[in-house]
């Protein structure tokens, strides 16, 4: 029953983080489109404004809707049918009978790495892919507990959050990216053109490349703190289903010994993975799990 | 005097409406949860029920398979027939005792195999066994499943306030666990 509590609770806070981060991202991309508009085309500002301010309503309100599809989409992953597939779907069905939920649809992203995510909506609308380098590599216990992690990634309602999140973090990055690179160029060619136009347009110009670099590391940064909390969460409630906490520990040791880190995957998807697909040196800011060992002497502890 | 006696009569009604209403509320909302827990336990069931009937349909298929290269092996088909036989009426209780006895005579049709290199290389043979190594996983985690909303259930019409608004309800049984399953079985040779 206790644990059932929690569950809850995790929901409820997914739900409010969810609508938080919504309006964050919402006035975050507001800022960098007035900036990128301001930059490039200043006299049509009442024009670009309030089709920005649509159009960005209709972009986190798609990205909650279909925000799966295009994650899927990022990763590459692939539908997991047929018989070459038939274990991993076994597997997969089993666990969602233990958590009394509908089966998730099954994808396999063609990588040697050991590797997972959960995606989707809700229940009733999630998936899970996981890499065909854990099919091969980790043995039916392992593979259980590595999904039964995702599954309970679905169970807590993370995946609504986490890939809305994911999908929104992704356009502030293309933005920013955007701006940091082409604002000096309209920046040079406005001021040839009404020399000295006054001081706002230039604290408005300060104003806008100081979001461009802040927000993508500020929104990393929340999304990161985030995603570690849940990790735990995810490893402890994966093992009330399998009821065997050593095959998520054995997968995740394999996981530290044998993956390289070089799945080719963009940054904005990788906190979605059970382990970092990327590697780099700001790991140790910007970790978007908790470190391995620590997991792996947790699930040991039960 | 007759004006206090109606203050004082009003707030007895007002306290007997409020204490009603309350009960009426917990009443709902028990009475809910209850029946909630009812059809969690019935579907739980019938999910247990869906594979036992997927691995019923499986097994002629199987002992198909394996007659083809392994002939002599009369007995421990006849047990399977006979396992297989008892999943598919009867109690639950049963059925699941049933489908126990097929789990530990497929075991042992299994390691019969082992000694049939052609079978055990046989890409249908190997398709069934993961079918069947899946059902038997389904089933465990299924009935890990119903045992837990029966434990749920349980919990609630046998704890106050649940308990005065169960109406009568037993609790339910739970499925039993087969002793030999805590382990995975080693098969050596």
């Amino acid at each position: 029953m206790e644990q059932r509590r929690t569950f809850f609770e995790e929901q409820r806070r997914n739900g409010r983080d969810s609508i938080l981060l919504a309006i964050v991202v919402s006035l975050v991309l507001f800022g960098l489109v007035y900036t990128f508009a301001y930059i490039f085309a200043p006299q049509d500002l009442i024009i670009v404004l309030p089709i920005s301010a649509v159009l960005i309503i209709i972009y986190t309100w798609a990205s909650y809707q279909y925000g799966d599809q295009i994650v899927i989409a990022a990763t590459g992953a692939r539908l997991a049918e047929g018989d070459e597939y038939i274990y991993l779907n076994n597997v997969s069905e089993g666990l969602s009978l233990a958590a009394g939920m509908p089966m998730p649809k099954i994808y396999v992203i063609d990588s040697p790495e050991i590797n997972a995510f959960a995606t989707g909506k809700d229940p009733e609308h999630s998936s899970i892919a996981v890499t065909t380098g854990a099919l091969q590599k980790l043995n039916r216990a392992e593979l259980e507990g590595v999904v039964a992690h995702e599954m309970s990634h679905i169970r807590n309602r993370d995946i609504q959050f986490m890939t809305y999140v994911t999908v929104l973090v992704g356009l502030v990055s293309i933005l920013s990216y955007i701006i940091r690179r082409w604002s000096w160029v309209g920046g040079s060619r406005r001021r040839s053109r009404d020399r000295g136009s006054g001081s706002f347009e230039g604290a408005v110009i300060i104003f806008g490349l100081i979001l461009a670099i802040v927000a993508p590391i500020a929104v990393a940064l929340v999304q990161y703190a985030i995603s570690r909390r849940r990790e735990y969460m995810a490893d402890a409630s994966g093992v009330e289903l399998t009821r065997f906490p050593e095959g998520l520990a054995s997968a995740l040791e394999k996981i530290k010994n044998s993956n390289q880190g070089k799945m080719k995957v963009d940054e904005a998807v990788s906190p979605l993975f059970i382990s970092d697909p990327n590697h780099s040196a700001l790991d140790a800011f910007f970790a978007t799990h908790p470190p391995i060992e620590d997991r792996i002497k947790r699930l040991r502890q039960m | 005097m007759g004006r206090k006696m109606d203050i004082f009569t009003i707030g007895l009604i007002g306290a007997v409406v409020v204490v009603a209403l309350i009960l009426v509320g917990l009443y709902f909302s028990y009475y809910n949860r209850i029946r909630v827990y009812e059809n969690q336990i019935d579907e739980a069931w019938s999910q247990i029920d869906v594979q036992l009937k997927k691995r019923y349909d499986l097994i002629p298929n199987l002992v198909e398979t394996v007659k083809g290269y392994a002939t002599h092996e009369r007995e421990i088909f006849e047990k399977v027939a006979m396992a297989r036989a008892g999943m598919i009426s009867g109690t639950p209780q049963e059925r699941m005792e049933a489908s126990n006895m097929l789990t530990s005579t497929l075991r042992q049709l299994f390691a019969v195999a082992e000694a049939y290199p052609q079978l055990k290389a046989n890409e249908n043979f190997k398709l069934l066994q993961e079918q069947l190594q899946g059902i038997e996983d389904k089933i465990a985690y299924a009935r890990q499943y119903f045992n837990t909303s029966v434990l749920n259930f349980n919990n609630l019409i046998t704890t106050v306030p649940g308990v005065w608004f169960a109406g009568g309800r037993g609790k339910r049984e739970f499925i039993a666990i087969p002793e030999g399953e805590r382990q995975a079985p080693k098969v050596q040779f």
